[in-house]
């Protein structure tokens, strides 16, 4: 077990000190909203340590309490995705990245909040509660993974996991000062995740050290008979053959607002004090990832989501004319807007006659960014990458509308349409906000973000909010 | 004017696996509704499909039996449409690549052969059933997830009776291959087809599809009526609609479903969940090394090589374990025709009494042959053979020591036939003395009271001519 997570086995056990974690996450509770369940009394896992198996062998998390993200299946919890037509929706199985954290002696402590079906860059899509940043709570904690960004922040869970579709683990991270992980696709087992866009998304860790993040994908990945995607490599590939010696990064960047451009320029900076070679690459097709994310997500969304009809489960209109018109009801009911609208693109963008347009397109884009990647990944170990344009925005108009958010994920997406592994990385705080670098590499290369987060370490020291405390601990 | 009708078939078969298609669920039917469900079946969020490659692995064979080109690189795609049997509201199916292309198979109808070319076979699945009581409205899911391949051929038939003679060679091939049971009343097998007229060398008219017809006769009958309407109306100079109709059974009708306004738009996509499927060498060897020789071969060979009736051959080839049976039967040296008729006659007869499989029967092969041999050399009687065949079954012991335990050889000793026959005369005195004064009736009485009096094992020839001896 890494020292740093050793005070907290056995934390949710000890009467003494359960109060005192009680209290003090309660105290955040009220102020940034990030849980949508919160049960240290019942924490879900205990029994999923294998009977028998030493408690040393089985026990690198050993009774670690940590959060999911509420559009991940963990058995004894619900599961609402933050949309009322999961509202009261037990979920009778778990995923296969919290069981294998749960054979390793974690406990799930709570389930986080989150844009409604993870669609959204703010938080505030859920259509369950609010979350707000613990740096500033007039602002958004990012999306759609804030409320787990936001409790690990906090520091009311030592970590915590997300999903990541197309930057949904990294804003927030970057958005609350902390580390955020989206792994390679089919490195961590999807099965457990309500799918959004199924060819891009996956599970991914937020914590406030490397070490931790490290330690939970490595716990969490290796294929799973039930995601046919995931990928056998997963553990083999983790490779370690000396830090990486040279970063690339992208000519003609822009876009950024003033702090976002400031906190960039210093961390390439210290990149380069670290020792790496800095490489200015030429990637013309980066200026196509957007539409081409959003018309795979969307049409994949369209069908992901056309199964939530209230008939087999889940929130039911009251009344009906015929089954048909149940499915209406209960959809028009139980959605939000910002679902309704990415299924009815998803739905326009697959039509017969306008896939050449749209979908087809967008895939052979998809091709050429995945293809560009990989020649620039071999010219360079990472790539460098701003998380996004601005730093954390307030809730509500005054920040940044939909459609600016979906723009703004520019920069994160990427790393999902070509399927390779990306870290935020927290560097500091600007204006008493935290603000955060991206570190990409290529497929099946996670070791090289942690090397580099490594060196980076020492000078970026992880930001605390204002009244954080881990005095619950001792 | 003349005219040219063209059917084709799309036909949906169940595969007989253990599991459904991308779950462990039972894939049976008849069960407790929805007992065989899991959360993969029912569409529930965050889980997925893992591919049964038994199932697949069934539809590559009859793709292979139907002589199709197999895809090396076959793809998984949804096929989107919302429907309150669909779990998840889109169907796993195959579009782009399916796993069978261009093939052909070949049938008899009308007293010959016909080739009919197959566009191509693809892996799906099945959705659960809506059952409708009243008001309400119930569904059953323990269906869906069943593996289904559907074949689709070209528009080469002409009527119901083509179509009809079709699908009973092809129900014959399924049940051949043991991936089917080719049932359509239960819906193991289903049929719908598209039909078209168009005036004579004008190719294809507007096609109308043509849903609901739950039996091979129902096919038939369907088709017939469909090629009349269409072309009663082309001959009064109306057009036909585009549109999807259905068979009514009980008005004998195909009624309208659906105009073509209305038709789905299925947005197929590349599913993402999983990944295409590119069979190694090892599985397409396998595939072909399942390979069967296909029945219609089968049936030319039995009336060439065994000289078997039409019908014998037919009814030997209804299952192909009794085509086994019949095959491993003659390899042992049984004569082919006797062998035949004594399949499709009391063998079959004694099998559906007592519904016993004839691959697991206690007459194996081995001991058949061997009571024909016995039958052909004489040494017992055909009334006899049919009760060694009867006792064989029912006491699991050897033809052989059954006849000798029990006596049961043909006597031809003409002493010991001739005291039966004394024997019976003297009881029947007064019919010995009616027949004696003319009335010839009787003899056969005698007779028959002979041969009761050997337990029928007399040989009947000798057995005649000692009668009539002490008769004259």
């Amino acid at each position: 077990m890494l020292d740093e997570l050793r005070p907290w086995s056995g934390l949710l056990s000890d009467r003494k000190r359960r109060p005192g974690y009680e209290a003090y996450a309660a105290d955040w509770e009220g102020r940034i909203g990030a849980f949508l369940q919160f049960a240290p009394e019942r924490p879900a896992g205990a029994d999923a340590a294998p009977a028998g198996a030493s408690l040393d062998a089985r026990g690198d998390f050993l009774g670690v309490p940590f959060a999911v993200k509420d559009n991940i299946a963990v058995e004894g919890f619900r599961m609402t995705c933050g949309s009322r037509i999961l509202e009261n929706f037990r979920v009778p199985y778990t995923a296969t990245c919290v069981r294998r954290l749960q054979g390793r002696g974690a406990l799930v402590v709570g389930k986080t909040n989150l844009d409604e079906f993870a669609m959204g860059s703010s938080c505030d899509n859920s259509a369950l509660g609010r979350s707000s940043n613990p740096y500033d709570p007039v602002r958004v904690t990012g999306g759609s993974s804030g409320g787990s960004a936001a409790a690990v922040a906090a520091g009311v869970v030592p970590f915590a996991l997300g999903t990541d579709t197309g930057g949904s683990v990294r804003q927030p991270a970057s958005f609350c000062g902390v580390y955020g992980l989206k792994p390679s696709y089919g490195a961590v087992s999807r099965f457990g995740l309500a799918a959004y866009a199924s060819s891009l998304e996956g599970a991914g860790v937020l914590a406030r050290s490397v070490d931790i993040v490290e330690a939970v994908f490595r716990s969490m990945c290796g294929e799973d008979p039930l995601d046919q995607t995931s990928a056998a490599s997963g553990r083999s590939l983790l490779a370690e053959d000396g830090p990486p010696r040279s970063v690339g990064l992208i000519k003609g960047l822009g876009g950024l607002d003033a702090e976002a451009e400031a906190a960039y320029r210093d961390a390439l900076r210290a990149l380069e004090d670290s020792g790496l070679r800095l490489v200015e690459l030429d990637l013309p097709l980066l200026d196509y990832v957007l539409p081409a994310y959003y018309t795979i997500a969307t049409a994949e969304a369209s069908a992901n989501l056309a199964r939530y009809t209230g008939i087999a489960y889940g929130r039911r209109a009251a009344e009906a004319e015929n089954p048909a018109d149940l499915v209406r009801r209960s959809r028009t009911e139980g959605f939000g807007d910002e679902v309704k609208l990415r299924i009815l693109l998803g739905t326009f963008v697959l039509r017969s006659g306008f896939q050449d347009r749209y979908y087809l397109k967008a895939q052979e884009i998809r091709r050429a960014i995945r293809d560009e990647l990989a020649e620039a990944l071999r010219r360079v170990d990472l790539i460098a990458l701003p998380v996004f344009p601005t730093l954390a925005f307030p809730h509500g108009d005054t920040g940044m509308d939909q459609f600016q958010q979906k723009m703004a994920d520019k920069f994160t997406c990427t790393a999902n349409v070509a399927g390779l592994p990306a870290l935020a990385v927290p560097t500091g705080l600007s204006k008493g906000l935290p603000t955060g670098i991206q570190l990409m590499a290529a497929a099946f290369r996670e070791d090289r973000l942690f090397a580099c987060a490594r060196s980076l370490a020492p000078l970026y020291p992880v930001p605390e909010p204002p009244s954080f405390s881990q005095e619950f601990l001792k | 004017m003349k005219y040219s009708s063209y059917v084709g078939l799309e036909i949906h078969i169940h595969l007989l696996t253990q599991t459904k298609a991308f779950c462990s669920c039972a894939a049976r039917f008849g069960d407790e509704p929805n007992t065989n469900v899991c959360p993969v079946c029912l569409g529930y969020p965050g889980v997925l499909p893992s591919l049964n490659e038994d199932a697949l692995f069934m539809g590559y064979r009859v793709a292979h039996a139907l002589g199709c080109e197999l895809s090396r690189c076959t793809i998984f795609e949804r096929k989107n449409y919302f429907y309150p049997d669909m779990p998840k509201n889109y169907q796993i199916s195959q579009f782009a690549a399916p796993l069978g292309g261009a093939g052909y198979f070949d049938f008899e109808v009308r007293g010959g052969i016909k080739r009919l070319s197959i566009r191509e076979c693809h892996f799906e699945e099945d959705a659960g059933k809506l059952v409708h009581a009243g008001t309400m409205t119930f569904i059953d899911y323990n269906r869906a997830g069943y593996p289904l391949l559907e074949i689709v051929t070209e528009p080469e038939l002409v009527d119901g009776e083509e179509a009809e003679a079709f699908l009973r060679s092809f129900r014959r091939l399924v049940r051949h291959l043991g991936v089917c049971d080719g049932n359509m009343e239960e819906g193991s097998l289903r049929c719908d087809a598209n039909v078209s007229v168009n005036e004579e060398g004008r190719g294809l008219g507007v096609k109308v599809e043509l849903k609901n017809m739950n039996s091979s006769r129902f096919v038939r009958m369907g088709l017939d009526y469909e090629v009349k309407r269409q072309t009663a109306r082309l001959k009064d100079g109306r057009k036909v609609e585009q549109e999807t109709r259905l068979w009514n059974e009980n008005r004998d009708v195909t009624e309208t479903m659906r105009k073509k306004e209305s038709a789905s738009d299925y947005r197929y996509f590349p599913e993402p969940d999983l990944p295409p499927f590119r069979p190694e060498e090892a599985f397409l060897a396998r595939v072909r090394d399942s390979a069967i020789e296909l029945p219609l071969a089968r049936k030319r060979r039995y009336l060439e090589a065994f000289a078997l009736t039409e019908e014998q051959a037919e009814l030997l080839l209804e299952e192909r374990a009794v085509a086994d049976y019949f095959e491993s039967a003659v390899a042992l040296g049984a004569d082919p025709r006797s062998a035949a008729l004594w399949i499709v006659g009391e063998l079959r007869a004694q099998l559906a009494r007592s519904g016993v499989e004839i691959a697991s029967c206690a007459l194996d092969p081995s001991r058949f042959t061997s009571l024909l041999k016995i039958l052909a050399a004489g040494r017992i009687q055909t009334t006899i053979a049919k009760q060694v065949l009867r006792a064989v079954l029912e006491e699991n012991r050897d033809p052989e020591d059954l006849i000798a335990e029990r006596g049961w050889e043909r006597i031809s000793d003409r002493t010991v036939l001739a005291s039966l026959v004394d024997e019976v005369l003297t009881r029947e005195a007064a019919v010995v003395e009616r027949i004696r004064s003319g009335d010839r009736k009787p003899i056969a009485f005698l007779m028959g009271e002979a041969m009761k009096a050997s337990a029928g094992r007399a040989e009947p020839g000798a057995l005649k001519e000692l009668v009539m001896e002490r008769l004259a």
